[in-house]
């Protein structure tokens, strides 16, 4: 009788203890934040009239907190650059923005790359310790050992340079930025990827060309 | 006046504590919040409570108990695009309430024919509770823990299978008020109303 209350417990603490979300309802769509400088864009317009852009096709920037030697990616080793690059384009003509000419310096320098952090963390293992009580004879000791964890974090990063007036601030300065993310955690990555860019945009109005 | 509060607080807990008429339980509660509706709103099935409850003599009608009892709530919200100075967000996200409390219960078991086997009950529970409230989006979460104090008013219904086993079932409703609040999540005093069913079992003679 006792044992079936016992069993009842543990089933009930079992089915209802620290519920979460669904890994893959949480994952199927990236949290897209924009971010704008307050000086340059007000009240919805642009105090400076950015037209012309520069942007790379088939590079994207690649920040790893491991792999030194992996600085860039690119397309066609990998199909993620060129589609996020053809939907930032894509997204900038629909503003109104036209490529840089040929030795033509651009208003807008877009930098596009991905952040890949990888975190790690570890957890002592301590194993059944049976000691007999004599002078460690008859007993067994297991020596703890530590067991790693690794998961990838990171996020697509787009960003707007001013580079129209670049000499005039004495520095380069980002007045627009969208963080899309997670990126290495996405149900479809590429997809997800372009939905995120296409988003940034669309939340975005006040980038349009005046 | 003091004195006499925790002599009786005392007299109380030692009679509880050697009580021979006394009942555990254990049962799933099923729960709807009452209030703040927009942070999470569904009935939850995903709870539980169990408890000890002992008579104060041998003969009363009158029980003394503690209760342990936990429930989640959730609800998905949509993607939705959050404008702020200088920026906006866009995301999905899920809403969770994880609730945990701890109440020390009066109830009063009415007479229901000889046979001391059905229970009818009611009474009132008070303790704390303490809720964790959750914000999933994607890999990122954000958190807030609050503490608030519990009444729970109570009625319910105990059954034993036979006259002289100990064995039984229960069921009862709850409203649970609670002055629980968060300030990041904008939510002020958590209620919400529970249906439970469980077992139970019982040392009554």
């Amino acid at each position: 009788m006792r044992h079936l209350l016992v069993c009842a417990t543990v089933l009930v603490a079992l089915w209802s203890c620290h519920p979460e979300p669904d890994d893959y309802d949480l994952l199927d769509q990236m949290v897209v934040s924009t971010n704008y400088d307050t000086t340059v864009y007000i009240g919805g317009n642009s105090v400076s009239s950015y037209k012309t852009y520069a942007l790379p096709k088939d590079t994207i920037g690649y920040v790893s907190n491991t792999d030194r030697n992996d600085t860039i990616r690119t397309s066609p080793q990998y199909d993620l650059p060129r589609k996020v690059l053809q939907a930032v384009e894509t997204n900038m003509i629909n503003l109104g923005y036209i490529p840089a000419g040929l030795g033509e310096i651009p208003d807008i320098g877009v930098n596009v790359y991905a952040v890949k952090d990888l975190n790690l963390f570890q957890q002592v293992i301590y194993p059944n310790y049976y000691y007999s009580g004599y002078y460690g004879y008859g007993g067994y000791y297991y020596y703890p050992y530590v067991q790693t964890y690794a998961y990838n974090t990171g996020s697509l990063v787009v960003e707007f340079v001013d580079l129209k007036n670049a000499a005039a601030n004495k520095k380069y300065v980002v007045i627009w930025n969208a963080y899309m993310g997670d990126l290495f955690n996405a149900v479809n990555q590429l997809d997800q990827s372009i939905e995120a860019v296409n988003q940034a945009f669309e939340q975005s109005p006040y980038l349009k060309v005046q | 006046m003091k004195k006499y509060l925790m002599f009786t607080i005392a007299l109380l807990g030692a009679q509880v504590l050697y009580a021979q008429n006394n009942y555990f339980y254990i049962a799933l509660d099923v729960n709807t919040p009452l209030g703040n509706k927009d942070f999470v709103n569904e009935t939850s099935a995903k709870g539980g409570r169990l408890g000890y409850r002992a008579f104060v003599t041998e003969d009363s009608r009158v029980s003394i108990g503690i209760d342990a009892s936990w429930t989640t709530f959730d609800k998905y919200k949509p993607t939705e695009t959050f404008e702020s100075h200088g920026g906006a967000i866009t995301t999905d996200y899920f809403n969770y309430v994880y609730q945990y409390s701890l109440a020390v219960s009066g109830l009063y078991h009415f007479k229901l024919g000889e046979s001391e086997r059905i229970f009818p009950y009611a009474g009132v529970g008070l303790g704390a509770n303490h809720n964790e409230y959750v914000q999933y989006y994607n890999i990122y979460s954000s958190a807030e823990k609050k503490w608030g104090f519990l009444v729970r008013p109570e009625a319910g219904i105990l059954f034993r299978f036979t006259r002289n086993r100990g064995l039984g079932a229960m069921a009862a409703v709850h409203y649970d008020y609670s002055t629980n609040k968060s300030e990041n999540f904008n939510i002020d005093k958590f209620s919400s109303v529970g249906f439970q069913i469980g077992l139970i079992v019982m040392n009554r003679y």
